[in-house]
């Protein structure tokens, strides 16, 4: 039997690399869209903005910032983020980060990555504990201190974590110019002072409060940008968002699932043309044709996959002008999750190609479940902000295979889960597939 | 019954009690084949003969394993189609009327992918499929892809497969559809070649009754779900009696009962006198401008009659168009069992 498999699956290989046409949709076309979304978000390799059209950015503020006590008055900088950007209710409206954000003060900063995991928040920002304290200049500190904000995000929103991101160094740049330019000020004062006695006399009697530390030498130093951005995803690890990674492999899988649907239905066809049923009449067990048919398909996804990756490596390297490898380091896991994301697809081929009774049955369901399968993985555009997407999403096969490409591509190996759902998805759907045909398939 | 000598009389296809039942969208349930009972001997070309919807494509694909029967059984070489399908299967060669074949592969790859599935390998694959080729005379062509080959190069790889791992029984489903006189000629040849020089059993169908009479071992008429006739060619045209069909063509007019009962009764060696009236090119339309009136007259030594039908029908003012005299063949049998051409 295993022979008569292999028989199958080398013939569908071989009609599917053969078929120039074919190729063209399943190589050609992927590559070039996800190379113009490469190109036209490259800015965010090179870490400057985007203009991508987001709005209600689910974010979650947790100021642990214990601010700081200089004479009568508590200083608490990082509640500024608060005010903000969490809505009082005595808001302006159309303060456009309310606009363009749907932020909530949270106590804790586990309660933070939580929801981010769960995908409650695209982001959350983490205000540190002594952040007032480095930022603000005192006779005890002199100098300003670089201090670094936390931003988690989601590799599934990735686009909201690096919109997050902006927006908490801008206004951490509002915070340094502001002690910048306080620190700046008191240097100023402490130089006329010396030039004027009588002037002099009245600064050192405010000085001798200890409020403040003249130094100007804060303006030039590289205390000058002292909030730093440490981006992180739930897990820790350090994160960089690579369009050509997110939208190269929603792109790839999209392309993937059409490959897988298409080469699946081709099973309809063949019973059109006649040739399932010569199979049929031959010593063949309907389980060897349909996994004859199912090896074929999950070869040559694996082949589409393998090509899409390795073109989608030299488009990244062309847009940042050297050789770089984007999908992360971890070659086997790259390679199991590129097996597996065929597997499932192909199962999905199998189920379809087992339920529909005719090629035109089969190309509508197919392109109409690769088509959502696209869509709810973030295919066309980023679903960040669109409410209920991310669990509709975690219902397709592309979610988990992009999302693990996101995570290696971040360096992060946590990806079992999305290997586990991906095998589960092609063996549940390759099962009832095999069940259905049995007992369906009546020619 | 007479048989040829080249046909042994050990039955390969042994069908008993056959039924299949299918279910309407109303959900009534309805027999396709009712209890066939059928033996195909070893080295025989069998014919099986019925009206589009008759139950024959049902029969030949229960007995092919394509369908399982809802009740009954057949065996092929003592294999039961129920009970060990994958045996039975591997005696089976199929023919399909259409052009089941892989258009992109050539003939050879689409020779050597369907040796496989009959568990074919190797070198013992390889030969089989320059024997084939030899004898489907495209072995000039064999790399090249089928969709580059004529109607009937295509037949010819089509019936190639079918014979491919030497099966003991071939079926093939009308595999002269569609192509010229010179193919049609060669694939005739190459299915007495199965008979007689490989041995093999072949069930055979067809529309065209000469194609059958001149091939056919044995022929059994389906119709309605049941077999209603079987024997040799000959056998099936002596239930006929020795009668031959006078056919008179009317045009529109339409003859009245009291006309076709004179000719009956005037002339000692009719038998019987029908009328019909029949749609002119094979369309359904009632308009009468569109249809003929035909009368089919049934005599023995018909020529004989012909002078004493042709006064009545003169005196009776009917205008005839033509008057053609049939012997008795294959399609008058079929004709007068189900009531229907076979082309209907």
């Amino acid at each position: 039997m295993l022979a008569k498999i292999w028989a199958i699956a080398y013939k569908e290989v071989y009609l599917t690399f053969t078929d120039r046409s074919l190729l063209l949709i399943m190589l050609a076309t992927p590559l070039a869209l996800a190379s113009i979304i490469g190109f036209a978000f490259s800015g965010f390799i090179g870490g400057q903005g985007s203009d991508v059209s987001v709005s209600d950015i689910t974010l979650a503020i947790v100021n642990l910032d214990q601010g700081m006590t200089t004479g009568d008055q508590t200083l608490n900088q990082g509640q500024i983020f608060i005010d903000l950007l969490v809505p009082d209710g005595a808001d302006d409206p159309d303060n456009a980060l309310h606009t363009l954000t749907d932020a909530a003060a949270l106590p804790d900063a586990a309660s933070a990555r939580a929801g981010v995991a769960d995908g409650t928040y695209a982001a959350a920002i983490i205000i540190p504990a002594d952040f007032t304290q480095r930022i603000t200049v005192s006779q005890a500190q002199p100098e300003l201190q670089p201090v670094a904000l936390e931003v988690v995000t989601s590799p599934a929103a990735p686009v909201s974590g690096n919109i997050a991101s902006s927006i908490a160094g801008g206004i951490a740049d509002q915070i340094a110019v502001g002690s910048v330019a306080v620190a700046s000020t008191i240097g100023a004062l402490t130089e006329r002072a010396f030039s004027n006695p009588a002037f002099g006399l009245q600064f050192a009697a405010a000085s001798s409060s200890g409020a403040f530390a003249p130094d100007f030498s804060a303006a030039f130093a590289p205390a000058s940008a002292p909030i730093t951005i440490e981006q992180q995803t739930v897990t820790g690890a350090v994160a960089g968002f690579n369009p050509l990674v997110s939208f190269g492999s929603a792109q790839a899988l999209f392309f993937m699932m059409f490959t897988a649907l298409g080469s699946a239905n081709s099973l309809m066809e063949e019973k059109r043309g006649g040739t399932l049923q010569r199979q049929l009449v031959s010593p063949t067990p309907r389980m060897a044709i349909l996994l004859g048919k199912m090896l074929g398909t999950w070869v040559t996804c694996v082949v589409q996959v393998t090509l899409l990756i390795l073109a989608l490596t030299l488009v990244g390297s062309l847009i940042a002008g050297e050789l770089q490898f984007i999908w992360g380091n971890n070659i086997f896991l790259i390679v199991l999750v590129i097996l597996l994301a065929s597997l499932a697809a192909g199962g999905v081929g199998a189920l379809v190609a087992a339920i529909v009774r005719t090629p035109e049955q089969g190309n509508i369901v197919g392109s109409v479940i690769a088509l959502l399968f696209g869509l709810f993985s973030g295919a066309f555009f980023s679903l960040d902000a669109i409410p209920g997407a991310d669990i509709l999403s975690r219902l397709t096969v592309n979610y988990w295979g992009v999302e693990a490409f996101t995570r290696l591509a971040q360096g992060q190996t946590d990806i079992g889960l999305n290997l586990l759902v991906l095998v589960i998805l092609g063996g549940v759907f390759f099962a009832v597939g095999l069940f259905v045909f049995d007992r369906r398939l009546n020619v | 019954m007479a048989h040829p000598p080249h046909v042994t009389l050990t039955p390969l296809v042994q069908v008993r009690q056959l039924s299949k039942t299918f279910r309407r969208d109303n959900g009534e349930t309805f027999y396709a084949v009712r209890e066939v009972d059928l033996d195909i001997y070893r080295g025989e070309i069998f014919s099986l003969l019925g009206p589009n919807g008759a139950g024959k494509t049902t029969t030949i694909s229960m007995i092919s394993g394509l369908l399982t029967p809802t009740s009954g059984d057949a065996t092929i070489g003592g294999h039961s189609i129920t009970r060990a399908p994958l045996a039975a299967k591997r005696l089976i060669g199929m023919v399909p009327q259409e052009i089941a074949l892989y258009p992109a592969l050539t003939a050879r790859q689409n020779l050597t992918f369907f040796g496989r599935m009959y568990g074919m390998n190797g070198t013992a694959l390889a030969h089989a499929v320059d024997e084939v080729l030899d004898l489907i005379d495209l072995k000039d062509r064999q790399h090249d892809k089928v969709d580059k080959f004529s109607g009937g190069m295509k037949r010819r790889v089509n019936i190639g497969v079918g014979m491919l791992h030497k099966p003991q029984l071939i079926y093939m489903d009308e595999p002269t559809v569609g192509i010229d006189p010179q193919n049609r000629r060669r694939i005739l040849d190459t299915v007495l070649r199965l008979r007689d020089e490989m041995k093999m059993t072949v069930l055979y169908t067809s529309h065209l009754m000469e194609e059958i009479q001149e091939i056919s071992d044995r022929v059994g008429i389906i119709d309605h779900g049941q077999m209603i006739a079987l024997g040799t060619v000959g056998e099936l045209i002596q239930k006929l009696g020795e009668e031959d069909r006078l056919v008179f063509k009317v045009g529109p007019q339409t003859v009245p009962d009291a006309l076709l009962r004179q000719i009956e009764s005037s002339v000692p060696t009719v038998t019987r006198a029908v009328f019909e009236q029949q749609a002119l090119g094979g369309d359904q339309s009632d308009s009468l401008t569109d249809r003929e009136g035909v009368i089919s007259i049934y005599a023995t030594r018909g020529r004989r009659a012909l002078p004493d039908i042709i006064r009545i029908t003169n005196e009776a003012a009917l205008e005839v168009f033509s008057v053609e005299v049939r012997e008795p063949d294959l399609e008058a049998v079929f004709l007068q069992l189900t009531g229907r051409a076979l082309r209907d």
